[in-house]
């Protein structure tokens, strides 16, 4: 269905650097450096410029939008990487394009994730002495440790992945690829032999099946989750609902944010032909069926919250069914939904501009959801006979920076990364005659 | 538990099994969360062991599995037990200490540490070698142990909710002493309604001291730690990152984060206030970007502030209703404890006149005070123990007779925080 693609395509971002890629750059400058300065000027004056307060007779919330933000992060990093690992795992070739760009999602995902924690400190400067002198004991009982502990066991999976993958390219591709990155590509392919390819082939293999087991067992579905779950006293958290629902939120803003960044790139480098039009009506299908389990597991706390639950757990029901920050997301993701039926019955519906709206309408409704799900955490808790509780919060504007600053970033991590390294693998254009293998629609 | 084999005659040993020796082997082991009776039964072979009735290899043997079962490892603590108690060679203050951590944890915590094998050893290593050194006095041992255990001390307190008055005077008392901001209430006083009832109620709002407190467990650092010389549930203001999960798994929101630059500057808080005996900054409000919350006064109680101020709070000096009972809650003759007796016996006794027919009515219970702990169930064993009503879940906090702002205090912290807010708070 699509004209043969070749090395020159997907080298093209490499090589070629429109006006637009430079507006770009300044763009992401912008966002970085208006976060950047008010970061400052918490770091100078302390959290207190934030909206958040104690919660109980402190009538406020203690974690807001940081908090939110970085789960919010973690899960399209860990859905990026699962997504990732699930192409090559199950060869679903159709979307061997945009694998690696779902790894680097991951990665850049995961950077500003723990930048997030640091943002969030109340003391950043003794992140490494405190945490670190004292981890083999707090490792047994902290599920903030745990966290710390399998976002950098993924950071490390994920970059051997990418860069196991690279060797192979970017010995292929190397006299095409600009002198003055010389020494890194060098370093990158220390010791490549052709023989390897074999032995790489079954490593990332094995590495995709640890990342595809680990990840519903020990990240979005185990310790993010766990953060919350485990405390029995905020009633809006405790359960063993979270871990299923973190995960199906995490891959709905996953795909999502893979679907923006592979129109991006297949709008800027003229990859009609490699990022085709059939990519994005399988992401759709794949952002439908786990916005239905995320609305799904949303209904499961409704009914329980709502039928006969202790009184605790009735107020952050009826919050549920009274707050806007709670409703709308459920109605942007439910109408995304929607819209992902209704142009799998009308073809015609369909065009690569409302997938993009479509993935942004579901980043936008995770990231109110999760920070309201903290939020309203806090604000119902189980000892609840402080007047000033629900207290109340709606975050600051160097809070909300810190969400165009972290865009800016992952943005701006794109951009660099593509000029150095191809963000195609060259597996997706060498087994062309793609697109019609068996490969389960949900 | 039997002891068949250790009653021979010429078991030297045979004195040491007593039941009081049982009966404090299994509370001690009781704690240690391990098999009581696999740990009993160690001992009792350790004490052979050091004794010279039975051999290194014999006690291995013995005991390998039954180890390896409980603990799914043998592990090197056992070995090290082992050489511990023979490099004491009898010496029993040697063998204990060798069981001391650096910063003086006590035989308990090491114990726990070690967990059974340890345990069971370092106790048969002691009470034998003080058996072999003395004359075969060895009752003596026991009875040493006994008073161990009761020079435990977990301070906490007893609150009669009865008997407060909603004055807030502990709550100034409480800033006064320890430096917190507006509305940084450490003590904080409830006044509350009930459904269908006129009269208003209190509830005295103090760190819970938990014996398992869920703070401590999530802290990243252990910032947030339990002091074992008096299970006061501390924060090292040197090594809290700020993170607030101690504050969001608290059950009781007792915590008070400095969002800010503190109101009081160090140099106006007296400077032996601020570390405890173990030379760690724990007392008064913390510095920016650091959690705090209600102490119980350690500068007090190790005697930083004069001797005669050990036992006290400040809330409790201030409290002129005599509502607030401060002290150590596992010996009986202290303070809360008396209390809590005292009332109980008035009001059972109270009861008691009233049913002079005490034949006709005789399946009636005998009325005691109503006493609780917050919210007991979810297992945090609070260390504070109220005399009085826990309020139900219908319970509706109101303004109470006297007004946090009429004693110069700011009750919602939200409302003084909001100032500083980057352009602005939305506190309505
Ligand atoms: S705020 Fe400080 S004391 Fe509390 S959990 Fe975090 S590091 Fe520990
Ligand atoms: S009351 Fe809260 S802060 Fe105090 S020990 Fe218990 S859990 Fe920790
Ligand atoms: S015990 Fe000390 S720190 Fe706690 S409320 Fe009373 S005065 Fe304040």
């Amino acid at each position: 269905m699509s004209t043969e693609a070749s090395e020159a395509d997907i080298l093209r971002p490499i090589h070629n650097t429109s006006k637009r890629y430079f507006m770009m750059l300044a763009a992401c400058f912008v966002a970085i450096g208006i976060f950047g300065a008010l970061w400052t000027y918490q770091l100078y004056h302390g959290l207190i410029v934030t909206a958040l307060s104690d919660w109980g007779s402190g009538g406020g919330v203690t974690w807001g939008l940081y908090i939110g933000a970085f789960i919010w992060w973690v899960g399209i990093a860990h859905g990026g990487i699962i997504l990732s690992a699930a192409v090559r795992l199950l060869g679903m070739e159709r979307y061997k394009p945009v694998a690696r760009l779902a790894e680097l999602l991951t990665i850049a995902g995961l950077s500003v994730a723990g930048l997030y924690i640091i943002v969030h400190m109340g003391r950043p400067d003794r992140m490494v002495t405190s945490i670190l002198l004292n981890y083999h004991e707090t490792v047994h009982t902290s599920p903030l440790v745990w966290d710390v502990t399998v976002i950098t066991l993924y950071f490390v999976m994920t970059a051997t992945y990418l860069g196991l993958t690279l060797r192979y390219d970017i010995h292929r591709l190397r006299d095409q690829l600009p002198d003055h990155f010389g020494p890194l590509y060098d370093v990158m392919t220390l010791g490549y032999s052709e023989k390897e390819d074999e032995v790489i082939e079954r490593m990332v293999w094995w590495l995709a099946l640890g990342i595809i087991i680990l990840a519903p067992l020990l990240l979005h579905g185990g310790v993010i989750p766990w953060l919350f779950a485990l405390i029995p006293t905020m009633p809006g958290w405790f359960g063993a609902i979270q871990g299923p629902q973190f995960l199906t939120i995490a891959l709905t803003s996953a795909i999502s944010g893979v679907i923006l960044v592979s129109y991006a790139f297949r709008k800027a480098y003229d990859w009609d032909h490699i990022i085709d039009d059939d990519l994005f009506r399988g992401l759709l299908l794949w952002l439908g069926f786990f916005a239905l389990l995320f609305l799904w597991l949303q209904l499961q706390q409704l009914i329980s919250g709502g039928f006969a639950a202790p009184t605790a757990q009735e107020l952050t029901f009826e919050s549920k069914m009274s707050h806007p920050a709670y409703i709308i997301p459920m109605v942007m993701v439910f109408l995304t939904l929607a819209y992902i039926f209704a142009q799998v019955l009308r073809p015609s519906l369909f065009s690569k501009e409302r997938a993009v709206v479509a993935g942004v309408v579901v980043l936008i409704a995770t990231l109110v959801e999760k920070v309201y799900f903290v939020v309203s955490g806090l604000m119902y808790p189980m000892f609840g006979l402080y007047r000033s509780v629900p207290g109340d919060y709606f975050p600051s504007v160097i809070e909300m920076s810190s969400v165009l600053g972290t865009i800016g970033i992952v943005t701006l991590f794109f951009l660099l990364v593509a000029k150095v390294i191809p963000v195609v693998e060259l597996h997706a254009i060498e087994d062309h005659g793609h697109g019609d293998e068996t490969e389960v629609e949900a | 538990m039997s002891t068949d084999d250790s009653t021979h005659t010429d078991d030297p040993l045979a004195a040491l099994h007593t039941d009081e020796w049982e009966a404090e082997m299994e509370e001690l082991l009781e704690e240690t969360d391990h098999d009581t009776e696999l740990g009993i039964e160690m001992a009792k072979d350790a004490q052979r062991l050091v004794a010279g009735q039975i051999d290194e290899e014999e006690f291995h043997a013995k005991y390998h599995e039954a180890v390896i079962d409980e603990f799914g490892v043998d592990d090197r603590p056992i070995d090290d037990a082992i050489d511990t108690v023979k490099e004491a060679g009898g010496d029993a203050a040697a063998a204990l200490e060798a069981f001391e951590d650096d910063d003086g944890t006590d035989r308990r915590d090491a114990m726990k540490k070690f967990g059974v094998g340890a345990a069971a050893l370092s106790l048969a290593g002691w009470a034998t070698a003080d058996a072999m050194d003395d004359e075969p006095q060895d009752q003596a041992a026991v009875a040493a142990a006994q008073e161990d255990d009761e020079d435990d001390l977990q301070w906490g307190m007893v609150i009669d909710l009865d008997k407060c008055d909603g004055c807030l005077a502990c709550v100034v008392a409480c800033e006064q002493e320890n430096g917190t901001g507006d509305g940084e209430n450490w003590m904080y006083v409830f006044a509350y309604e009930e459904e269908d009832q006129d009269d208003m109620n209190y509830l005295v709002r103090t760190c819970q001291m938990c014996s398992d407190a869920p703070c401590e467990k999530v802290c990243p650092t252990t910032a947030r730690h339990t002091r074992s010389s008096d299970g006061l549930v501390l924060t090292d203001y040197d090594v809290c990152i700020g993170c607030r999960y101690c504050q969001v798994a608290c059950p009781y929101g007792v915590n008070y984060f400095q969002w800010g630059e503190p109101e009081t500057p160090m140099d106006e808080i007296d400077d032996n206030h601020t570390h405890d005996k173990r030379g760690q900054w724990v007392d008064s409000r913390p510095p920016r970007g650091v959690m705090g919350k209600c102490t119980m006064c350690p500068s007090r109680q190790d005697g930083n502030m004069g001797d005669d101020m050990v036992g006290t709070t400040a809330c409790e000096d201030a409290c002129s209703m005599d509502a607030i009972h401060f002290g150590n809650m596992e010996d009986p003759d202290s303070d809360p404890n008396q209390y809590l007796e005292q009332v109980r016996e008035e009001r059972a006794s109270a009861n008691e006149l009233q049913d002079d027919d005490a034949d006709e009515w005789a399946d009636r219970p005998d009325h005691t005070a109503s006493t609780f702990r917050l919210l007991e169930e979810i297992g945090t064993k609070p260390n504070v123990v109220f005399v009085g009503n826990e309020p139900s879940s219908d319970a509706e906090q109101v303004e109470g007779p006297v007004s946090y702002e009429d004693v110069g205090q700011v009750d919602n912290r939200k409302e003084a925080l909001d100032d500083g807010t980057f352009a602005g708070g939305v506190t309505e």
